[in-house]
Parts: structure tokens; sequence; C-alpha cells
């Protein structure tokens, strides 16, 4: 990790499964009995929430945590991996939603229309990321956002692709005579994306490429004397990452089945960004944890809300500033961990 | 991480202990009627979700300190989707499943609308007076959606129409809005003009948000306009006018009923005396208002802390059309008789002047109608009935 | 020919007076980015809460004047409370990736919760407000040439505020301490600097600035509860300027502000909005070298 880290064994296997890599024998076991210990709990929590809010309700909602993770997975390649700043994802969402409400909409079917859109994420990744490629960090920040800004007005201007801001209705996701519409299909469907995106990325993980990208998250100039192509790392990591994110927004084109440029706009990107960074930047597993948190966190305020006595509906601005409060408590608490364990950030 | 996962376990069970209501007719019960609504307290619309929402408040208040419709009390329960279709859709989804509410009345926005309706709809739940300008609204006909604003794009029609011919202008222009509002508006008004043989000389448009029009005027000043239809909101309607009288140009403004608003004038003062305006339902003055009036802008404002608006009295109508509808449908209270109940429902103007509702079986859209207001003297004041 | 000429001024002079706006914004993100080396996403918030504080002690009874000067004193106080409390635990992180991050993240938070506490009253959600600043709605003309007194206003305002922070940097204390700390934090403190502090009153000034922008903004689109989307032309101004030069993000958000107009009267209908953000990426593109003065190497 090239920091230091304290010789206890909870943390050792702690930062090796952060990066989804198992360094030692104790530390796969560790990393094995973590994913499986989670999925068992999301298993868990999933049935509850079926058992207790509606089995629909809570299959939309799983749909929708799938959904955001898989946007979330590109996100954690570029910011997690790679370790450079990326605000205007949800443009590259936009455009993977766009390219498949089109070529549904056109008869395509999902095999050719998917890579299509994943097609259209890495490209729009590479051109947000080109103009920064060389100055990383922060920049990258502000390269990514300036793109972001510009695809929202080319979707708003376009009209005779995009109907501009009157927004298009999506077909059902689909092929043959089959439409996933119940809410079990659909979660079926995300859940099987879900699994694709994640090893697809954890193969990458695994590659040349991902060693490059954590020796350039570390340390630039150890990176570059080993011989990593510092420019073309970053790159890499945003093509990917786009590619991934529009997979994701191919499907929320689906199931929210009405999408208009102001959808994508600088609040998606920010949700994409706290979600990996709530559930922890480094691993893949931090996209669904941050989806669970993004997605269900305003939900449960709902559902409080309506719980509190008196005054319920009088909230106008209450959840709005309970959602800051949230993602407030959950930066200190993550910042707070990661200063006790006296390593860096990642 | 551990930590974590056990919150997030805690957190659904405690937000899943609450009891769901469950009944024959979803949302009724022998002692209330429950009522959702998606509107945008957080959002780009939180200036018109707030006064809506209180305004729907205050008249299911009303009906409930009168005993409620059929002995039943009213509830609404708000969702905030801050104008962002994922939100809506899973507000969507709390108020069918979780609250079980008998109809969505006044979803706001048109992305959360279309992102929604056909849920609403396939779950068998009404879907009432949305505040899009969207035709999937109310066209082509549905058993359980209703509208009752009047669609942008009918009333513009009227009411270029009746300006060009009343005054003689022969070189109209648009400044709009560039999303699904403006071109609802834009579409009316040229097929307005296209009745009389003219078409737009120029158009321009801003984005939602802008703040400077002064490149957008001297645009439209050099195209010579004698007539600018202004498909814009309240702020950028003044800055529009303001920013064209200050260069003396004298142009002659026509604003959507989305201008209308007693905020046009209060912040545009002088630079906005003359400007023409269409009203779907007037404003609550409560200077000079008659008795019943004044008696209802006090309670708005003693109940709510701020003065009622025009978006409050939509509020406020439309909740109305839902309690008469629900008092038509009788004691057995159930969505195809309050369904049929509406296709039947008439109405004649109120106290707060609105125009009459006509639903019937063929036709789910109660008005197609606004009325020509201009600001006089800083007030707005009416200039003709509802145009046809 | 003269009538092209007078719009050609009257469009000129409103794009400066909108420049001014955005650079006094630009200001407060690169005072924040010197000092704490990261960027703010509650700029916009910051401005609408100090326009809304001004507008609500007025309406309180202060007089103008005293109630701009609370206003804008409310805000920079509201900066160094956010500071002490929440925004000092990103200090002593490594300055790169995900700290940054964090601090991107808790400024966006903060921001969620100022715009969900004004939202909660019911009077800055039912509607906008107007603050009668003086000469706002005069006219002034210099022979054909009609000229609006807010956006002289505007312009003199913030070459006031631009003379005050210049004079501030260069010959009092704490100027120099902060500059020195943005210089360099480690050096600055062994010399006796107290860092933290210097934060403090970064975050502090330049919430300050927000809300000074803020109350200049309110003759041009009134205070309601988004006029803080400005924030987001504001910053690519800040980038255009360089990121860490005072004057250069002044000058960037004049510029952008002229080039944005220009753009409304000449270029074809929908690209006025775009401008900025192509600027900035032709900026990032072409002249990385002009950026990367705080880089490590």
């Amino acid at each position: 990790m090239g920091v230091p880290v304290r010789p206890s064994r909870a943390d050792a296997a702690d930062m090796a499964a952060r990066d989804d890599l198992p360094r030692t024998a104790a530390g796969a076991r560790a990393s094995v009995r973590r994913a499986l210990a989670g999925f068992a709990l999301a298993a868990l929590a999933l049935a509850l929430a079926c058992l207790l809010l509606g089995t629909d309700y809570a299959l939309g909602q799983a749909t929708l945590v799938a959904t955001y993770a898989i946007a979330g997975l590109g996100v954690v390649l570029i910011v997690g991996q790679a370790g450079q700043i990326v605000l205007g994802q949800g443009a590259l969402v936009a455009l993977g939603a766009y390219a498949e409400c089109l070529l549904a909409a056109a008869g395509w079917p999902p095999l050719l229309s998917l890579p299509a859109a994943v097609a259209l994420g890495a490209c729009g990744g590479a051109v947000a990321s080109l103009p920064a490629r060389r100055l990383g960090g922060l920049y990258f920040g502000m390269s990514t956002l300036a793109f972001a800004l510009v695809v929202e007005e080319v979707l708003t201007r376009w009209t005779s692709l995009t109907q501009g801001a009157a927004g298009m209705l999506v077909p059902a996701f689909g092929w043959g005579g089959w439409r996933a519409q119940t809410p079990l299909a659909q979660f079926v469907v995300s859940l099987a994306a879900l699994a694709l995106a994640w090893m697809a990325c954890r193969r990458l993980l695994r590659s040349r490429l991902g060693r490059a990208w954590r020796a350039v998250r570390e340390d630039e100039a150890a990176a570059a004397a080993c011989g990593v192509d510092l420019a073309r790392a970053k790159s890499a990591a945003f093509i990917l990452g786009g590619g991934v994110s529009a997979f994701g927004g191919a499907f929320y084109a689906h199931w929210i089945g009405f999408i208009s440029p102001e959808q994508f706009g600088l609040m998606l990107s920010f949700e994409l960004l706290m979600l990996v960074f709530l559930g922890g930047v480094g691993r893949l597993s931090g996209a669904l944890w941050g989806a669970l948190v993004i997605v269900s966190v305003p939900q449960l305020i709902a559902v409080a809300r309506d719980a509190l006595p008196g005054e319920g509906v009088g909230s106008a601005g209450l959840e709005t500033a309970l959602f800051g409060v949230v993602i407030v408590a959950v930066v200190l608490w993550r910042l707070r961990g990661e200063k006790r364990r006296g390593g860096s950030l990642r | 991480m551990s930590a974590a996962r056990a919150l997030f376990l805690a957190c659904f069970l405690l937000g899943s202990l609450l009891p769901a209501a469950h009944a024959a007719t979803p949302g009724v019960s022998d002692r209330e009627i429950v009522v959702g609504s998606i509107l945008d307290l957080s959002g780009p619309a939180a200036l018109l979700g707030a006064p809506v929402r209180d305004g729907m408040l205050l008249r299911f208040e009303d009906a409930n300190a009168a005993g409620g419709v059929h002995g039943r009390k009213l509830r609404l329960v708000v969702e905030d989707a801050g104008y962002d279709p994922k939100r809506g859709v899973l507000a969507a989804r709390k108020l069918l499943q979780r609250d079980q509410v008998f109809a969505f009345l006044a979803n706001l926005g048109t992305p959360v609308v279309m992102a929604t309706m056909q849920a609403i709809v396939d779950a068998g739940r009404l879907h009432l007076f949305p505040f899009s300008p969207h035709e999937s609204t109310y066209s082509p006909l549905h058993p359980l959606k209703f509208q009752m604003f009047p669609p942008y794009q009918d009333y513009m029609e009227a009411a270029t129409r009746h300006m060009v011919k009343s005054r003689g202008y022969s070189r109209a222009c648009l400044l709009y809005q560039d999303d699904d509002y403006g071109l609802e508006v834009m579409k009316g008004v040229e097929s307005g003009l296209a009745k009389l043989g003219q078409r737009l000389v120029e158009r321009t448009a801003y984005k939602r948000g802008a703040t400077d029009f002064s490149s957008q005027i001297a645009r439209l000043r050099s195209a010579r306009c004698d007539l600018v239809v202004l498909a814009t909101v309240v702020r950028e309607t003044v800055a529009a006018m303001t920013e064209a009288r200050r260069n003396g140009w004298a142009v002659d403004m026509l604003v959507s009923a989305s201008g209308y608003s007693s905020q046009t004038h209060e912040l545009g003062g002088a630079a906005v005396e003359g400007l023409f305006g269409v009203s779907v339902l007037p404003l609550p003055y409560a200077d000079g208002a008659p008795p019943r009036l004044a008696a209802w802008i006090g309670r708005y404002h003693k109940r709510f802390g701020a003065d009622p608006n025009v978006w409050s009295v939509m509020g406020y109508v439309l909740a109305d059309l839902f309690v008469r509808g629900a008092e038509q449908a009788g004691p057995e209270l159930t969505t195809a008789r309050f369904a049929a109940a509406m296709e039947r429902l008439h109405t004649d103007g109120d106290f707060l002047g609105s125009p009459g509702y006509r639903f019937s079986p063929q036709d789910h859209l109660g008005s197609r109608q606004g009325r020509l207001a201009q600001i006089r003297d800083g007030r707005w004041v009416m200039l003709t009935d509802y145009l046809e | 020919m003269l009538r092209a000429m007078l719009t050609f001024i009257q469009v000129l002079v409103s794009g400066v007076a909108m420049g001014c706006v955005y650079g006094l914004v630009a200001l407060s993100f690169v005072l924040i980015y010197k000092a704490a080396d990261t960027v703010s996403f509650m700029q916009g918030e910051l401005l609408m809460v100090g326009a809304f504080a001004v507008v609500a002690l007025q309406a309180a009874g202060w007089p103008l004047a005293v109630a701009l000067i609370g206003g804008v004193a409310g805000a920079a106080l509201l900066g160094a409370v956010l500071e002490r409390t929440v925004l000092r635990h990103t200090l002593g992180q490594p300055a790169m990736g995900q700290s940054h991050l964090g601090a991107v993240l808790l400024t966006f938070g903060l921001g969620l919760m100022l715009r969900g506490g004004v939202t909660a009253v019911p009077a800055a959600s039912h509607g906008m407000f107007a603050l009668p600043l003086p000469w706002a709605d005069a006219v002034v003309r210099l022979g054909p040439l009609s000229l609006p007194g807010g956006q002289l206003l505007v312009m003199a305002v913030t070459a006031l505020a631009a003379a005050a922070l210049s004079l501030f940097f260069r010959y009092s204390r704490s100027g120099l301490a902060l500059r020195a700390c943005a210089e360099d934090a480690r050096s600055a403190a062994l010399m006796g600097v107290p860092v933290a502090r210097m934060h403090t009153l970064a975050w502090a000034l330049g919430a300050a600035l927000a809300a000074l922008a803020g109350v200049l903004l309110a003759p041009i689109t009134f205070v309601h509860l988004n006029m803080g989307f400005i924030a987001l032309k504001a910053f690519p101004a800040a980038v255009l300027g360089g990121l860490t030069s005072l004057p250069g993000a002044l000058a960037g958000g004049v510029f952008l502000g002229v080039v944005e107009a220009l753009a409304g009267l000449v270029l074809p209908e929908g690209t006025k909005d775009v401008v900025p953000y192509l600027l900035l990426l032709a900026a990032l593109l072409l002249f990385p070298a002009g950026f990367g003065a705080r880089r490590a190497a």
C-alpha cells in the first residue's frame, strides 16, 4: 500500500480487502469471509425489507441500488483505484442512458445496444479527461465538470435526436417477445448486470493496468520511475470508468422509463461521488454499500418523517438538510476512521 | 464497516415497523382517505411546491373541520422529489405500497410525472391534476387520469390570437425558457399566429437560471418586434421587461400564466407596467378583496406564516375538485365510483375566481381557457373573460 | 450603425457587471483553494444565505447599511464556525486524492444543510425578494447611451472590494500571514504564524466575499433559493484565472461575463450558456503550463 500500516492482523486484512486484492492467505480468507458476510447481510436486509415494506417496494429499491452501484463502480475505478477526481460522471451515465434509449427504440436487442452504450460512455470518458490528462488531480475534476455541463447542454439542444428538454420515454428492457416489466424481473436483470460489471472490474484490478493505477495513486513519481505511463494510465481509468458508468446508465434509463437532460446534472455526479466515498473508495463493494445509503437514506428520512408526531408535512427543507447532515456525518466519521488507522486516505 | 451494516439494518427495521394501511380500496378506510402528492419542495421548482402543498392542506383541513367527506377525514401525504425523476419513482412506490394512497394529487414537474404516471395508473390509482404541460396527462383518454390545468399550448394560442387580432401586431417574437414549458408555449404561439397567416419573426431562448438578458433583448430589438411573447417565469419576466424599458424600448409584452404572479409587479415595479399576461386562476389580492376571499387569505396566513400566492390558489382549487369528486362518489368510495363521479363533475366559478371545470366521459381535461390580464398601477387587472 | 454600436456597448457593460459578480465568487473560490487546498462547493449556498440574511435583517427593521454589514459579517462568522467545527477535520490529511474529495463532499453536504435550512423558512420558500440598494434603479444617461445604475454600482463595489483585499494582503499582519500560509504552511508555522487561525480566516473571508456577491446580485436576479447556481459559472472563472491568483480570478470573471454576453449577441442561439465551459476545457487543454504552479511536479 505504500503507507505505514500498523502490524495488526485485522488492519492488514482490512487494507488488503479494501483493494479486493488478497495479499496473504490469511488476507484472502478474511476477504472471502468479508464478502460472504456482506452478501449474506445484503440478502437478509432485502428479505427483511420485502417482508416489512412490501415486496414490490423493496425489489424496486434494490433494483435502483444495483443500478447505482454499477454507475458507482465506474467512479471507484477512477477515484478509488487511479486516485483521480471526477466531478462529472453523471454525464457519462447520461450518454449510456440516451444511447440505450435511442437504440432500444430503434429495435436493437440489448446484446447490441448495451455494448454501444458502453462504447459511447468510454468515448465520453476519454474526451472528458483529455484536457487534464497531463495535470491530474483536481484538474480532472474541473475538466470532467465542464464536460458534463457541455453534455447537458448538447442533450438539451440536439432536439432532433434527443427531443431536448421535453425528454424521451424509454421502451421496456427485453428481447424477443419478453419484457422486464415486473419488479422481480427488473431486479434480476439489474443484479445480473451488476454481477457482470463487478466481475469485469475485478479482472481489471488484477491486471497490469490495475497495478499501474494503484502505483499512480500511491506515488506518481515512483510509478513513473517504474515505467508506468502516467497520462496513459489515468486516461485508461476515465475511459473504462466511463464505460462502466454508461452501462449503469443504460439500465437506469429502462427502470426510470423517462429520461431528460436535467436528470443527469451536477446532483447525480455528486451523488455518485458521495456514494463511493461513503461506501469506501478503495474497494468495489464500496459502490454497493454507498448505493444503498444514497438510494435509501432519503427514503428512510421520508419514512421517519411520517412517524414524527404532528406536523409531518410541514418540513419543506428538513429532508434536504437531513440529507446534508448524513453526508457530513458520514464523511467526518470516515475521515476520523482513516486518521485513527494512521494511514493515508485510501 | 460492520457497524455501518448494523446501522442499515437497524434503520430498515425501524422504518418498517410502522404499520401500513390495508383496505379493500387502497387508501380508504372507515375513518380516512389517504391522498398522496409528489411535489418539489427543495429543487428548482420549490417556489411552486411549497404554496401548492399549503393550498391543498388548507382545503383538506377545511373539509375535515366540516366533518370530513362522508365521515372520512382526508389525509395528505407529501413526498419531496426535488424535480428528480429517480426520487419521484421511489416516492411513488412508497406512496403506492407503504402508504397505500387512494389517489395522487398534483404531482409536480414533467420529468417526475412522466417517470411515475404509468406505474401509478398500472397500480389502479387515480392520477389527478398534475403540474405538467404534457398532453399525456389527459390524452389519450384513460379512466384514471384527470387534468384541470389548461395546457399552455391551448390558452397561449387563444391569447396570442386575441392579442394580435384586437391590437393589430404584425411582428410577433418569442423569448422562451429552453425546456418543455418553453416548447409548449412556442407551439401555442406558432399555431395561434398561423391561424392569422403570420409566423414568429424572431425567437430566442435562455437557460433556466439565466441571469442576464441583455443579449436576448438586443437580439429581439434588432428584429424590430412589435409584440414579444414571454415563456418565462417571474424573475425572467421582470428581468426581460426591465432590460427592454431601460434601453427605451417600449414594446408590448405578453407573458404566459407562469409569469402571472403578484411577485412580477412587486419586484418589477414601474418597469413592468403595461405587461400583458394570461391567467388561468386569479391572484388573491388582500387589498380590496371581497369578505370571503379576505377571510381565506387571513386563514392561510395564520396557518402557514406566509401570504398565499397564485400557486396556493391552484393547490386549494385542485384539492377542492378532489373533495367535490369524493363527495359525489357517495359513501361507498371506490376508485371506479370516484372516476365516474369526476366524469360527471361540473363546477361553476368559486369565490377564488376559478373558471367552471367541466369533465365528461369523453374529456378528462377540465378547462382549456385562460383570460387576459394586464399590470396597471402595480397590480394585475383582468381585461377579458376566459377566452375560448 | 449607431444603434448597433449602442447595443454593443450596453451588452458589453452588462457583461462586465455580471462578470464582476462572477469574479467576486471566483475570488472566494481562490482564497479557499489557496489556504485549504480544496474546492468549496458551498459558495453558492453561502451567497444565497448572505443575501437572505440581509433581506431578513432589513425586514426586521434595521437600516439598509447596517443590514448589509450585518449580513456580510454574519456570513463571515458562519464560514468561520463551519471551519472550526467541521471543515477542520479534513486538515492534516495528505493533500492529494481522497482528502480533497472528503473536503469537497463536506462542503457539498454543508451546502445542502444551509439550503435546507433556508427552505424551511416559509417566507423564503414562497417567493423572491428585492433589495432596495441605492442607485440600483437609476439610469445613467450619457448622450444616447443609457446605463443602468445597478450595473455601475456592481462594478464600483467590486473595485472597492478588490482594492481593500489587495491592501489587506499587502500591508496587514493577518494578510501577510495568510499569504505565507498559502505559499507554504509548514514554513509559516515554523515562523510562528498561527496556521489554524489563518485557515479560519480564509474560510471566513471566502464566505464574506460570497455574501457580498449575493448582495450585488440582488438587483440583477433578486434574492431567491436558487440564486446560488451562479457559482457554477464562477468556478470556470476561477480556473481560467489560474485558480491560485486573486487578480486572475477577478479578471477571469470579468472576461467570462463579457464573452458570455457577446456570445449571446453574436453567436447562434444556445451557445451562450456553453461558452464558459468550452473556454474552460480549451484553457485546460491548451495552456496546462499556466495552471501547474501548485501542482506537485
